[in-house]
């Protein structure tokens, strides 16, 4: 008990505040309505309607690629009495329709890595 | 054993204060997860197709079109800041607050290329290495 009391008493010394912080850039590309796009089936205009205007759209092999993409930041500082620690992970979810010369799906590259974001501290290592 | 005057114990808590009151940072920002060699190993040029590494790797950050075929670009960047402030040491004899910060900031801007033909074949595969140079190292001489 006093052992615990004492690690407490030297955190509470040591460590002054903590902070955590979030960004985010575009809406959120949810996976029930990319799921929905069929290739070969879903038009263009369709994929307007379910997703909103591309983000950005580029010229591949002279096919329209339809981008959306969204940023997800999270930031978390530990301040403690003699140092300060911050890390800020910042991770993509970006979505690809790749249409024919027809105005059809050709294929849909979707990944969601903001998932797998969490709240970190340390800047050492990965 | 003399006992110690109360001036001897005030120059050290004075010292350590001016220590603990926020003189050195640390920070590091990365962005997306970074590609490593052997994450990459199962490509094989004139055989894998771009759905293969979509399979692996995930959605790329960029295609963007070339004169011979299609360029697929995954990127990350690592930022690595540190500093320290010498100046919180004289701060308690200073009339001034006096600042003598030393910092480095390390940007590795990484990204990893595939080079696909028109029928989204890989052609090539290549890193661009930007690292951040050294482990959050203030000097910066």
């Amino acid at each position: 008990m006093n052992a615990l009391r004492n690690v407490g008493l030297v955190l509470l010394l040591v460590v002054s505040a903590c902070a955590f912080n979030r960004g985010t850039l575009g809406d959120d590309i949810k996976p029930d309505v990319v799921n929905t796009i069929k290739k070969s089936t879903t038009t263009k205009a369709e994929v307007v309607t379910l997703l909103g205007a591309p983000d950005r759209i580029l010229q591949v092999n002279g096919r329209d690629v339809f981008q959306y993409y969204r940023y997800d930041a999270k930031a978390g500082s530990l301040l403690l009495i003699i140092l300060n620690f911050s890390r800020l992970s910042v991770k993509s979810d970006d979505l690809f329709i790749l249409l024919n010369r027809e105005g059809l799906v050709e294929d849909v590259i979707s990944s969601r890595r903001t998932e797998a974001l969490e709240f970190r501290f340390w800047p050492f290592g990965d | 054993m003399p006992r110690r005057l109360p001036g001897q114990f005030l120059t050290p808590v004075i010292v350590a204060l001016a220590l603990t009151t926020g003189a050195c940072n640390v920070a590091r920002v990365t962005l997306n997860t970074t590609i490593e060699l052997n994450d990459v190993a199962f490509i094989e040029p004139g055989r894998t197709t771009l759905s293969d590494v979509i399979a692996k790797l995930g959605a790329p950050d960029s295609m963007t079109d070339s004169d011979n075929g299609v360029v697929v670009t995954y990127r990350f960047l690592d930022v690595r800041y540190s500093r320290v402030n010498f100046g919180w040491l004289v701060k308690p004899w200073s009339p001034v607050d006096p600042d003598l910060v030393f910092s480095r900031l390390g940007l590795g801007v990484d990204a990893f290329q595939i080079l696909c033909d028109s029928n989204l074949v890989v052609q090539h595969r290549s890193f661009l290495r930007h690292l951040a140079g050294p482990q959050f190292s203030p000097y910066p001489f």
